[in-house]
């Protein structure tokens, strides 16, 4: 690690993290920019790497922050003064994009056909599979290094820059890295994380020529019998590469279909790209469930900081409010209530995404608070919280400094465990035909769509997207049992009442 | 108290303990674990015996093997825990390390009983008090119904619990922590034992009722001629209750002593170290000395003294030579395992009166 | 605090959520963006029906008093009648013909992972680290991430396809049965008539109750390691206890007490999860009701079923409950929850 020469150089053990290099005892009470000023080596050198990483992807970073909000939807609210904005910011976004990225498209492209000579079109006239096997390669080892990069980052911290030089949390951590199960699960959840972020670099094509606008794209390819290079609308090409179980009419995984694309997944009923869709859909289901997290999360953290400090009558008044909430299957009342807003404008914002979230939230944070609500009342019994109040702390900063960091922790571990439960649950609801709007592609409607052909030489449509879901569901949950091990070895919570926060609502 | 059941008793002597004085003997026990990694000969090779109506002492800092053998005696060691087959341990006459798992269950709690360390654990917080100790008595005094709760309350004032007719229906959460102790006492005493296993009966408890339960047991032991193998890491509990005393360390019986001698004359360094840590036998001012360090993992056969790394005596052949048991001074029940004995040889001979006879040594 | 006393508290406490959760199936179907008489009518509807449907459904009164009616109605189990799926039928008629269906569903897939779930877990608790713990545990890990209406449409398919698959009728098995339909649950005494009802709601119940069956599994195998590794099943063996005696009556009652929890929550997931399954399996159920009125804008039917979930999930709470009590001495002491 290059230049950290001055400062424990060598002597880097991976396992023991204890082992600290020496600090100069000036350095104690500096703030952390004091501290890397004072030994910049270190710092720079991971700086460097960081920036190297950012600019292999800038375009993308810039239009993927910027394109998140719904410019539409947001330059609508406040017509004049706000519009515009949203407009550059939009328009930003979308000159980002066109940035050229390691991850683009076009850098490794993977549509093509093939004429009697040879591949034309893909990139080095490589076949359109493996092109897009090495895009994905790329994809992945970029987010794996920036993986291993920001935990390069923390031991570089750890070692040079903190002030103590052994906490609690350190434990934590080690802990966690000898837990194979945790750590396969990391590596799932991660794995889904990076095709939700990539989605439209990763799938063989994109949703919007593919799925959305398939009549306002045209692709090229080899006509056998006229021997010359036609165009085709997008959407007729489909027509012609449905997977519908009988006959020709199938274009299973890993198979090219007549006009020459490649289809990782397969086909849809549709003839659409299965992977590109499932791709998309990945994204969907991780902003929605992200989301819905958030703001049950927010709510149980809030409840039970209040109830385990407040006690009495307030835990009384939360157990029930939660309890009503639960009353309702919850399942049932997203039905209900998503049925009673379709028609308002919230529905609208990403395709009835934000509406799933906030629902989920709603009706999910009752789960999560009795989860996180035993730790919470063992802390308040904590000695220094009746410290704290004694010498006269505000509640709130009482809860916020002395409470909340330590149950943090578990809310992390229900947080995965449920993340799991809302994204069968988004796709159940798509499954019906409720939730996120078609075309919008979500997981359950693959499903849905592929439920005649499942005994079928089709059976690819539905068994992938649920194969897909079951593997990273495990992965959330394997992924919470880590941590759980890793905050608390000693503990056997998770297990009891709270397994049903996984549950997604029974879908 | 049981002291005195100790005098009445014949001479001190080897030939007179035959077995029918003997309420159970242990011998070259071993008991090793098998984990992934290594062996762990948890109890390494002891022996000792414990005669009728007598309180024998097993005493060591936690790790030094004291509970797997009281846990070996009554059959309680599982997979991945394994008594050597070449161990023996004789209870009215048997061999009962043989035993099968249903012949244990028939010597269990009748032959020998055992409390524990941790009164609340050790009762089903699920059943009454009185269900726990009716089980008991339904499966050794054939006693059911009516006839067993009478009996289970009369056990319940044996053992000082007042109110016991009311107690007998309540749950283990609803008594305090000594009562508990003396409700699983109640148990024990249920099943009518002839041996009484205490496993760090008064650990867990106040120092206050620490007293009052080691009085009860020794109340009990006078009036039933129990025979105690009496478990427990705190010297000074053991001045108090025993008889004889046996040190265990690492697995191995380091010392064993009557009770006088041991306390007047420590022989084995770590016995005195142990001495050196109670409180009492410190003149005022001086700080309380502990011996430095922890007991180590016995992962392998003794091939040097386990405790040489701690001994302030140590000398270079201690981490060459593993010490057998020797006699110490004129008393024959006074042994310490140890290179320093016997006093009467010089080093040298002693050391090789330890060494294995195959390596030259006379033994 | 006794026991009872405990559980007394914990029922009263049931009523202020009926209350509140029905007030807030009031507050989204009345209060909300929707209009329940234009749900009805559906786009199509003159004015004049519009008309008398809001006056029918006294949608014109001050909202308070909508609300006075809306209450006392339910409370006093006046469920009025649906007006769009089954146009005037009552909402009782309609829940004698589709509950029974849900509750047979229900009933089997509470019982069936108990029934396997449970043993397969106490036998993988008991034999820990043995090849078959590793296949129990994880295939109990696998089995409950799987999301139901997927399990659901690929046993349909398979089922209804398993003679061409595996040259096995699964409907000519035993007793002729149809995959995709409502179970026949007319004359269950006699013996064919029950096996067929049993059978053609196998796999549906498998389904629902998958993910109980992998969390039975899963806890009941914690739990009866660490009652095991307790101090009071030691003590039991050392006063003497038989073997068998141990495990059945120190360990598994007190293995039960953390299970108690997932087998009712079980039957939470039921009532939600019942929508999925019962549409795959076109079993008729009252999830299926509560999907169809939904989508159909059947506002009053809708209501009255919510307020019928509401009455179910806290009666299965008061039952959790009581099985606690029954079972744990503990609970009540210390005020413990
Ligand atoms: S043998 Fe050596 S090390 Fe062991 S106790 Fe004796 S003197 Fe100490």
């Amino acid at each position: 690690m290059g230049a950290d020469t001055d400062v424990g150089s060598g002597s880097t053990r991976t396992g023991e993290f204890r082992e600290e290099a020496s600090r100069p005892e000036g350095d104690r009470d500096l703030p952390l920019s004091e501290r890397i000023t004072r030994n910049p080596g270190p710092a720079a050198t991971w700086a460097a790497v960081v920036a190297v990483l950012i600019a292999a992807e800038f375009g993308a970073i810039v239009s993927g922050l910027l394109s998140v909000p719904p410019w539409g939807w947001v330059g609508g609210l406040v017509p004049g003064v706000v519009e515009p904005v949203a407009a550059l910011l939009a328009t930003v976004a979308e000159r980002g994009a066109e940035l050229p990225t390691i991850t683009s498209r076009s850098v490794i492209d993977n549509t093509g056909y093939q004429t009697p000579s040879g591949w034309e079109g893909t990139t080095l006239g490589l076949s359109p599979a493996v092109a897009w096997a090495l895009r994905v390669a790329v994809i992945y080892t970029y987010s794996f290094t920036w993986l291993l990069v920001g935990w390069w980052g923390y031991t570089l911290y750890r070692r040079h820059y903190r002030i103590p030089d052994w906490t609690p949390r350190d434990d934590v951590v080690n802990r966690f890295r000898r837990h194979s199960w945790g750590l396969f699960g990391l590596t799932i959840v991660f794995a889904f994380v990076v095709m939700a972020l990539f989605a439209p670099v990763l799938g063989p094509t994109t949703v919007d020529q593919n799925i959305e606008n398939p009549y306002e794209n045209r692709i090229d390819y080899y006509n056998d019998e006229t021997g010359q290079v036609e165009s085709i609308f997008v959407g007729e090409a489909n027509g012609d590469t449905q997977s519908r179980g009988q006959g020709d009419n199938n274009v299973g995984p890993l198979e090219y279909d007549q006009y020459d694309r490649f289809h990782p997944f397969g086909t849809l009923p549709d003839g659409k790209d299965l992977f590109t869709f499932m791709a998309s859909g990945a994204r969907v289901s991780l902003l929605v469930g992200l989301t819905s997290l958030g703001i049950a999360g927010g709510f149980a953290m809030v409840f039970a900081m209040l109830t385990a400090y407040y006690k009495g009558l307030v835990d009384l008044g939360v157990v029930i409010a939660g309890d009503s909430i639960q009353a309702m299957p919850q399942l049932l009342f997203i039905i209900l209530a998503s049925f009673v807003l379709s028609d308002t404008w919230i529905a609208e914002v990403y395709n009835g995404g934000l509406v799933l979230a906030i629902l989920f939230g709603i009706t999910g944070w009752p789960a999560l608070w009795r989860a996180v609500r035993g730790p919470a009342l063992q802390v308040s019994e904590r000695e220094w919280i009746d410290a704290a109040k004694s010498y006269g702390q505000r509640p709130r900063v009482t809860m916020q400094k002395h409470m909340l960091p330590y149950v943090v922790g578990y809310f992390l571990i229900y947080a995965s465990l449920s993340l799991g439960g809302v994204i069968i649950g988004i796709a159940g609801l798509s499954f019906l035909g409720l939730g996120i709007e078609a075309p919008v592609p979500e997981w359950g409607r693959a499903v849905s769509a592929g439920q005649p052909y499942v005994a079928t030489q089709s059976w690819h449509i539905s068994l992938i997207p649920g194969i897909l879901v079951v593997i990273i569901v495990t992965g959330f949950n394997a992924l919470g049992d880590g941590v759980r091990d890793a905050i608390d070895p000693e503990s056997d919570i998770g297990d009891g009442g709270n397994e049903n926060v996984a549950a997604g609502g029974g879908a | 108290m049981s002291r005195h059941a100790r005098d009445d008793n014949v001479p001190l002597n080897a030939d007179a303990t035959s077995s029918r004085d003997l309420a159970l003997e242990v011998e070259n026990l071993r008991t090793v674990f098998h984990t992934e990694h290594e062996q762990i000969h948890a109890v390494d090779g002891i022996s000792f015996n414990i005669r009728r109506g007598e309180t024998v002492g097993l005493v060591g800092e936690s790790g030094s093997g004291k509970s797997v053998t009281a846990r070996s005696i009554l059959g309680l060691i599982e997979s991945p825990g394994e008594i050597d087959p070449a161990s023996a341990i004789r209870f009215e006459g048997d061999n009962i390390t043989e035993y099968t798992e249903s012949e244990y269950e028939s010597i269990r709690g009748d032959g020998i009983a055992m409390v524990f360390q941790d009164p609340l654990s050790t009762l089903n917080p699920v059943y009454t008090v009185g269900n726990q100790i009716k089980e008991a008595l339904s499966l050794h005094q054939d006693l059911r119904g009516t006839a067993a709760t009478e009996r289970a309350i009369e056990l319940l004032e044996e053992v000082g619990i007042p109110d016991a007719a009311r107690r007998v229906t309540e749950y283990p959460h609803q008594f305090s922590g000594g009562m508990r102790q003396r409700a699983v006492i109640a148990m024990a005493l249920a099943c009518a034992p002839e041996v009484l296993i205490c496993d760090e009966p008064t650990t867990a408890l106040d120092v206050t009722i620490q007293a009052q339960i080691i009085d009860l047991l020794m109340d009990i032991q006078a009036e039933r001629d129990l025979s105690i193998l009496f478990i427990t890491h705190d010297m000074g509990v053991i001045a108090e209750v025993a008889d004889r005393v046996n040190v265990m360390y690492a697995g191995e019986i380091v010392e064993s002593a009557p009770v006088e001698p041991l306390f007047a004359e420590p022989k084995h360094p770590y016995t005195r170290g142990l001495l050196r840590s109670i409180p009492s036998t410190q003149t005022s001012g001086d700080r309380l000395e502990t011996i430095k360090g922890e007991v180590p993992t016995p992962n392998e056969p003794a091939s040097s003294c386990r405790f040489a790394p701690r001994c302030p005596k140590s000398f270079e052949e201690c981490s060459e030579v593993a010490p057998i048991p020797t006699a110490v001074g004129d008393d024959p029940d006074h042994d310490a395992a140890c290179l320093l004995y016997p006093e009467s040889m010089t080093t040298d001979e002693a050391v090789a009166h330890h060494r294995p006879a195959d390596d030259g040594g006379e033994q | 605090m006794g026991r009872w006393e405990y559980f007394l508290k914990r029922v009263l406490l049931m009523v202020p959520i009926v209350f509140l959760g029905t007030t807030v199936t009031f507050l989204i179907l009345r209060v909300g963006p929707i209009d329940p008489a234009a749900a009805i009518i559906g786009p199509s509807g003159d004015t004049e029906a519009y008309a008398a449907i809001r006056d029918s459904l006294g949608l014109d009164q001050p909202l308070w008093i909508q609300y006075a009616e809306f209450m006392r109605d339910l409370l006093t189990l006046q469920l009025g009648e649906s007006w769009v799926v089954v146009r005037g039928q009552s909402v009782w008629e309609l829940v004698g013909v589709y509950g029974p269906r849900t509750l047979w569903l229900g009933f089997w897939s509470i019982l069936i992972p108990i029934f396997v779930g449970l043993p397969l877990g106490f036998y993988a608790g008991l034999n820990p680290n043995t090849l078959a713990d590793y296949i129990a545990s994880f295939g109990g890990i696998v089995w409950r991430a799987m999301p139901n209406f997927w399990l659901a449409v690929i046993f349909v398919s398979v089922l209804t396809q398993s003679d061409a698959l595996f040259g096995f009728s699964w409907g000519d098995w035993l007793v002729e049965t149809q995959i995709v339909t409502p179970p026949d649950l007319s004359g269950l005494w006699e013996p064919t008539q029950f096996l067929g009802a049993l059978k053609a709601i196998l796999p549906a119940a498998l389904v629902l109750g998958s993910a109980s069956m992998g969390n039975e599994m899963r806890i009941g195998r914690t739990a009866v390691l660490e009652t095991k590794n307790a101090n009071y099943v030691e003590m039991a063996k050392a006063k003497g206890v038989p073997g068998r005696l141990v495990v059945w009556k120190h360990m598994f009652r007190n293995a039960l007490i953390p299970l108690v929890p997932v087998i009712t929550g079980e039957a939470f997931l039921l009532l939600g999860g019942s929508v999925l399954v019962e549409t795959v399996f076109a079993i008729n159920g009252l999830g299926y009701l509560f999907f169809q009125a939904t989508i159909n804008g059947d506002v009053p039917l809708v209501g009255s079923l919510m307020f019928l979930f509401i009455l179910l999930s806290v009666g299965i709470n008061i039952l959790q409950d009581f099985l606690y009590t029954v079972i744990d001495p503990r609970v009540g002491y210390d005020g413990g929850a």
